[in-house]
């Protein structure tokens, strides 16, 4: 029904209570925010109800359609997939070589060995509600030990980060965003850099030393120096490399290494162990200040 | 409090559809903001102040779920109610159409106050974000509005804003 009797009362209480709301919001933009995220994990179990019954449906027609519906590629997919499980079955059988010559040698210098995270499984639920960012929600949260700051990946690689948890669901802000910005290593080089996302749904390394040798297709992972995620997780390839004249860094365009717009089920870092702090074997008769 | 109830309702509904459902109809990646074209249906049809009120709940719950900054929801989600309640009594007559232009503006107005106050954004990052996210964006909430105004008219038999009812 179309309210256009109105009183002039109403209009005027409207156009307070935005000034004033526009008023907090500049003058007290922590303490009037803060108020109503305090009031978060309540309202959020409220929305999980709905938000997870629609999810469910959602998911039981995509399970459907994929599992039933669209199958007119399997055999090309099943075919080519056969052919790289045999590749890869040849390269693990020269990386396991490769790794118990770096375990005898890890004994040997006496490296603290690196603990593997404890972490936990989430499944996507959604997407953000508006266009401006790029991020998914889970159907976990503070309830299940997820927190603010902790890292996402899947087992191909780095999903993003968790920037926002109520009782029961969080939201990771995906690497493709550019608000994201994780601490990466050339792998091939050790060159760091920081990964951040860009509008048009990519991803960049930035700050290369400008002597650095990168090349197309060096692969980039966590540094684990900074951030929720330990380190060695892939997180892309360089596919373009940009040097400015004059500029001060290097520039690399990276293809990620999971497509995070597809990503269904993810694993959420609870725990990360730093990288090895612990000296290598001080050697006999050091130097002395 | 029947009208709370259909409000409280709407605004649990809401988020479902919009985090879980539009991502699915989604053109170049760009989706509807159904909750600013909500509140700015709310400001039309029950006035300023119930725009305002539900687009303010409105946008609380859906920051819930997105990785954005609760004020600049506040104030555009609210903002669209409270605006489109006061522009719809400086109107004759209420259309699909008149909707659909007022939602466009709504939505642009929004959408650049979002971009322009974008952290680490370049001005090619907002040019670009301008031109392939608030435009088409602006586009879409106005053709969902104007869609969902003529259903409500049809279905619900609305009445339009007269002459005479403006100063009644």
């Amino acid at each position: 029904m179309v309210n256009v009797r109105s009183p002039y009362g109403a209009r005027r209480l409207a156009l307070g209570m935005f000034a004033l709301l526009l008023a907090a919001l500049l003058l007290f933009p922590g303490q009037s925010q803060g108020l109503l995220e305090y009031l978060d994990g309540p309202v959020g179990q409220v929305v999980r109800l709905p938000l997870e019954a629609v999810s469910s449906i959602d998911q039981g027609i995509s399970a459907m359609w994929h599992h039933y519906v669209s199958l007119q590629q399997v055999a090309d997919e099943n075919r080519r997939l056969k052919q790289e499980m045999d590749w890869l079955r040849g390269e693990n059988n020269q990386l396991r070589e490769v790794a118990a010559a770096t375990q005898r040698l890890t004994s040997l210098l006496q490296f603290k060995e690196q603990a593997l995270p404890s972490m936990v499984a989430a499944q996507v639920i959604g997407r953000d509600s508006s266009n401006r960012y790029k991020s998914v929600i889970l159907n976990k949260g503070e309830g299940d030990g997820i927190q603010k700051d902790m890292g996402v990946i899947t087992p191909a690689g780095v999903v993003g980060r968790v920037v926002k948890t109520t009782g029961a669901t969080a939201v990771v802000l995906l690497l493709t965003d550019p608000n994201n910005a994780i601490a990466g290593l050339i792998q091939r080089t050790r060159d760091e850099g920081i990964v951040e996302g860009i509008p048009q749904g990519r991803a960049k390394l930035k700050y290369i030393p400008l002597l650095s040798a990168v090349k197309e297709g060096d692969r980039v992972v966590t540094s684990g120096l900074v951030g929720g995620f330990p380190r060695g997780l892939a997180i892309g390839t360089i596919t373009t490399i940009d040097r400015e004249e004059g500029a001060l860094f290097q520039t690399a365009e990276l293809v990620l290494e999971v497509d995070v717009n597809r990503v269904e089920e993810v694993l959420v870092i609870q725990t990360v162990q730093g990288p090895p702090t612990e000296p290598a074997a001080k050697p006999e008769g050091g130097a002395k200040p | 409090m029947k009208k709370i109830a259909a409000y409280a309702g709407l605004v649990l509904l809401l988020v479902p559809v919009q985090t879980t459902l539009l991502p699915h109809l989604a053109i170049w990646d760009i989706k509807p903001d159904l909750g600013l074209v909500t509140a700015a249906l709310i400001g039309v049809l029950a006035g300023e102040l119930d725009g305002l009120l539900v687009g303010l709940a409105i946008a609380w719950i859906l920051n819930l779920y997105s990785a954005g900054d609760l004020w600049l929801n506040l104030v555009t989600t609210g903002g669209a109610g409270l605006f489109a309640g006061l522009l719809a009594r400086q109107v004759a007559e209420i259309t699909p159409t008149i909707v659909s232009i007022g939602l466009l503006v709504l939505s642009l107005a929004g959408g650049l106050l979002a971009a322009f106050s974008m952290k680490h954004a370049t001005i090619t990052d907002t040019w670009w974000m301008v031109q392939f996210i608030v435009l088409p964006q602006a586009c879409f909430d106005a053709a969902v509005g104007a869609v969902l105004f003529w259903f409500l008219e049809q279905r619900f038999a609305v009445p339009r804003f007269g002459m005479l009812d403006r100063y009644s």
